[in-house]
This record gives structure tokens, sequence and C-alpha cells, in this order.
């Protein structure tokens, strides 16, 4: 893993590294079993009792179920002074978890994208904040 | 429940971002609606009214800004957001005004005026609205999720570039021929084909803008008004639907979505439409003319399959064999679509429930459908909303 040191997250309780992995900061209801992105995002199971929701960080790795390619600036409140205009969104599943999450794809060749082949989640960075620490987002690429 | 009818409708043509104050052209639409039912103001005994939620007091308070146009009555005005279903919502409180006997005649209404650029986020808390991280750190405007369900489609069934241009060429077909609509240059396959990409397999033509406009409906189950109405429409159902969990499709600011589906896709508009035909006592069969919202080339193909016109994965087939033109089996989107309108979010919903008024009575020109008896409207919203209409003659 790149240095991570001088990283911080745009929005906090998204990303994380602390690990040595770039992992997503899921949570999992203990009574539904229903995994959420992000925590707050709460999607229970209609009856459920909501009793013991944990906080969780989901596998570094998935596998690509869907992608498109953004060819215009995504306008603000996105925020970037990288050129990174075309890029890709993936939809990445974790298969166990049940769930699949939208990330930006840092792979630069985007025809080589295809539905199916593994991802890593990692990090993008987006611009250099008044603190000179790299801000970014969550983000996905292509295990080669 | 008593039964209820649509008696007077009115629009305000669809146009792009505005300088007017809303209420001007609201009160065309409802002047509009007025003159058809041939009724003064004063019989209107509630408001249910859309905002739009770009506009301040007078957007969020839109229905008591109308009253204070047409004179203040000390009438009932409820103000109603459900997203892009607002008008579902606002029609749903007046027919159920109307049918449970609390009042006699009410007014839905809808107008929005749509800011220039992008809708994004409204508040800066990403701990309450994932639309804020989304925007902040997802970089997706609301096409990528289109985008991605497309690529989903196109992957599971035999979808292609050619099936999502075609639904351009058909809608800007009508739209040239309906006066109301924004979008009225009909396109060559060529030319939708030739349009760039903004988020592929979604090309710029295939993708619909958002707009201005304003749409009115009066319903009322008041006997004289009936009888002295221009072929007044009943209104068999009004329905509204939301979300059912395990639905696997990713709604727009969504940052996840289920990857196991246990409900149909767009699940709230699978159970508007069910709700529509159990209490309409209808089915799909029995339709002739659909509205439903095109907001991509996309959503007409599935729409057709989560109403249940047909079988997931068979709606190109039905596109390309000619099945939903004006002249087949079931007409799809006789107006133009909101390919051809561009949304306006909390009067959408009620001008695709004033088309279908308008081809059941035979109103609609060059694009009406030969005597339509059943028509139904359908709208999808952010979030999980939902509205279906059924109407007849």
């Amino acid at each position: 893993m790149e240095n991570m040191a001088n990283k911080v997250a745009r929005i906090p309780n998204l990303v994380d590294w602390s690990t040595g992995e770039v992992r997503l900061m899921s949570a999992k209801c203990a009574s539904c079993g229903t995994y959420f992105f992000p925590r707050e995002h709460y999607q229970h199971r209609p009856g459920c009792s909501r009793e013991g929701v944990e906080n969780v960080l989901l596998p570094g790795k998935g596998k690509l179920a869907s992608y498109t390619v953004q060819y215009y600036p995504c306008p603000a409140p996105f925020r970037t002074d990288k050129k990174i205009t075309p890029y890709g969104i993936g939809l990445v599943e974790f298969e166990a978890e049940k769930i699949q999450i939208t990330g930006i794809i840092t792979e630069t060749d985007l025809k080589s994208l295809k539905v199916g082949m593994e991802m890593e989640t990692t990090v993008l960075d987006l611009y250099v904040n008044e603190e000179k620490q790299e801000v970014v987002t969550w983000a996905f690429k292509a295990v080669l | 429940m008593r039964d209820v009818y649509i008696i007077g409708t009115g629009i305000h043509p669809w146009m792009g971002f505005s300088e007017q104050v809303f209420a001007d052209f609201a009160a065309v639409a409802v002047d509009g609606a007025l003159k058809d039912a041939n009724i003064e103001w004063q019989k209107i005994q509630a408001i249910m009214a859309g905002i739009f939620i770009y506009g301040g007091n007078a957007g969020h308070l839109s229905g008591q800004y109308l009253e204070s146009i047409f004179g203040e009555t000390g009438v009932p005005v409820v103000n109603v957001y459900n997203a892009c279903a607002t008008g579902s919502a606002s029609i749903r409180m007046a027919y159920n005004s109307v049918a449970a006997g609390e009042t006699d005649t009410a007014l839905a209404f809808g107008a929005d005026v749509s800011p220039k650029g992008f809708l994004t986020a409204k508040s800066d808390n990403a701990v309450q609205d994932r639309d804020v991280i989304r925007w902040k750190m997802g970089g997706m405007p609301n096409p990528i999720y289109w985008a991605l369900e497309c690529r989903k489609r196109m992957e599971k069934y035999d979808t292609t570039e050619e099936d999502l241009a075609r639904v351009k060429v058909l809608m800007s077909e009508y739209g040239s021929k309906n006066p109301d609509a924004r979008f009225k240059k009909a396109y060559t396959m060529e030319e939708v084909l030739n349009s760039v990409y903004v988020c592929d397999p979604l090309r710029l033509y295939e993708i619909c803008p958002v707009s201005t406009g304003a749409a009115a409906v009066i319903v009322t189950a008041d006997k004289e008004l009936i009888a002295k109405a221009d072929n007044p429409v009943k209104i068999n159902a009004t329905t509204m639907g939301s979300a059912i969990y395990g639905d696997p499709t990713i709604r727009i600011s969504a940052l996840s979505c289920p990857a196991v589906a246990e409900a149909p896709m767009l699940s709230e508009s699978y159970s508007a439409s069910r709700q529509a035909y159990e209490k309409a006592g209808v089915g799909p069969e029995d339709i002739d003319v659909l509205e439903l919202p095109d907001n991509s080339s996309w959503h007409y193909l599935v729409y057709l399959e989560t109403c249940g016109f047909c079988g997931e994965g068979e709606a190109d087939k039905m596109l390309r064999d000619g099945e939903t033109r004006i002249d087949g089996k079931l007409a799809v989107n006789p107006s133009g679509g909101f390919s051809s309108h561009g949304e306006a979010l909390s009067a959408q919903a009620l001008w695709q429930v004033i088309e279908c008024a308008s081809q059941l009575r035979g109103r609609c020109g060059e694009r009406q459908v030969e005597n339509p008896k059943v028509a139904m409207a359908q709208t999808y919203g952010l979030m999980g909303n939902s509205g279906t209409t059924i109407l007849s003659v």
C-alpha cells in the first residue's frame, strides 16, 4: 500500500486504512443480517428488531457487477484538482455480505473494464487541503 | 367511496430554465383547467399542491401562493413532496378527498422551476443526507445510476445500443407532434447513435434533461359538474408505492444496493402499479395507452416489464416489433414522454395524467391513439417513490 500517512478522507467514517489495507466501513445488523453502506444508511428487513447493529469493515476485494464511464467533469460539490475525466464508476459486489457499492474506478484503460472482473478497494486523491493533506475518496481498481 | 371524474385539465407548456415567477405560469395551467371544466374558482373545495424544492417559501408553500392569486377561500391547502412522483401524491390526495366525501371538487396541481445546471445536494449534512456523500465523494450525477442499471440489463438480456436509440427516435417523433412538449425535433437513428456518450451506454439524446412546467387537474364527484363537463374521464385508481426490502435497483442518491434480489426491480413502481390494477379491477392487457417515465431509454424498456406489460427482458422485442407504437398493441408515451419534455418534478406526474385523459377524450390531434378506453400514467421518483393512475371512459 502506498504511503497513507498524509491522507484524509473528505467525509469521515466511509473508508478505513488503519489495518494496512483499504476497506470500506460498513455496519451489519445482527438481527436481520443486512449490511449497510454508509453505516447510517439503514436498510433493515421489515419486522427486524434492529438490535445488535455493529460496525464492520468489508473485505478489500470484490467483483465488478456493473460499470459506466462518466464523460464530463462531475459538478460541485464534487471537487478535484486532478484531471480524472473521463472516469469509470463501478458497482462492486461483496458476495458474502450481499451488498453492492458504487465508487470511482482508478483504472485509466477504460476499455479493459468487464463485468465480473476482480476489484480491490483503494483511495483516489482528490485535492490538497489547507493543512497540506491529500484529501481522498474511496475508489476501486482492477486486480491485475 | 364515490366515483370520481376528471372534468378539467390545464398545462403550461414545458420549457427550459425560466425567469418567470412560478405562480404566473402555474396560473396558466390552473386557468386552463378551470376553463376546461367550465367552473368558477370558488367551486374548488381543496387544493393539493406539489411543491418545488428550489423555490424557498414560494416553492414549499406553492398551494398558498396559488390560492392568493386566484383569491383566498379558506379551503384546505396541502403542500406535498414525493420527488418526481409529487404530482402522483397530489392527485391521489385530491381523489381521496373527493371519493371519501370530504369535498366534492378538488384541485391537484404542480409547478416546478428547475435550477440552471445540475440538481445537486440540498444539504451539507453527510450523516443525515447521503446525497452529500455521493456528490462530494461519489462523483455520480443522476444519469450514472441509470447507466449502471442499463449495463446490467445489457449483460443479462440482448438489449443493444440500437434499442436505446430506437426509444429516442420514437419519442422524438411523437414529441414533434405535441405542442406542449419542450423538444420538437424528430431524430433519426443515425443522429442518436452519433450523439456523445454522457455515461456509457447512455448517450446525450437518450437521457432527459430538467425542465420547467406546470399542470393542473380538477376532479369532482358533483353530478352537475360532471354532466356539464366535456367528456369527463373516470379515475379507476390512483395509487402510490414505496420500495420493498431486497429491491436490487441502485436508487439515485444511494451508494449501495442489495446484491441478491428479494423483490422486483423498481419495487416502488411494481407496488404502485399492482395496487392500481387491483383497485381498478383491470390488468396490463386492458390498457390501451400508457405514459411511463422514460427518464432514459433504459427506463422505457424496464418500465414495460416492471408494470407487467411483458416478461423480464422482453421489452426490447416489443419495441422492435412496433407493439409500443401509437398504432400498436399498447400505445406507449404518445406525448413524446420525458424524452421530449424533460423533468419538471412536481408537475410531471400530472402532465402524464393529462396526456392520458386527453387521449381518452380524443383531443390529441396528430398523436391521437385510435379510440382508447383505458389509459395508465406511471411515475418514478427518487429514493423509492412512485404512483400509478388508471383512467377510463
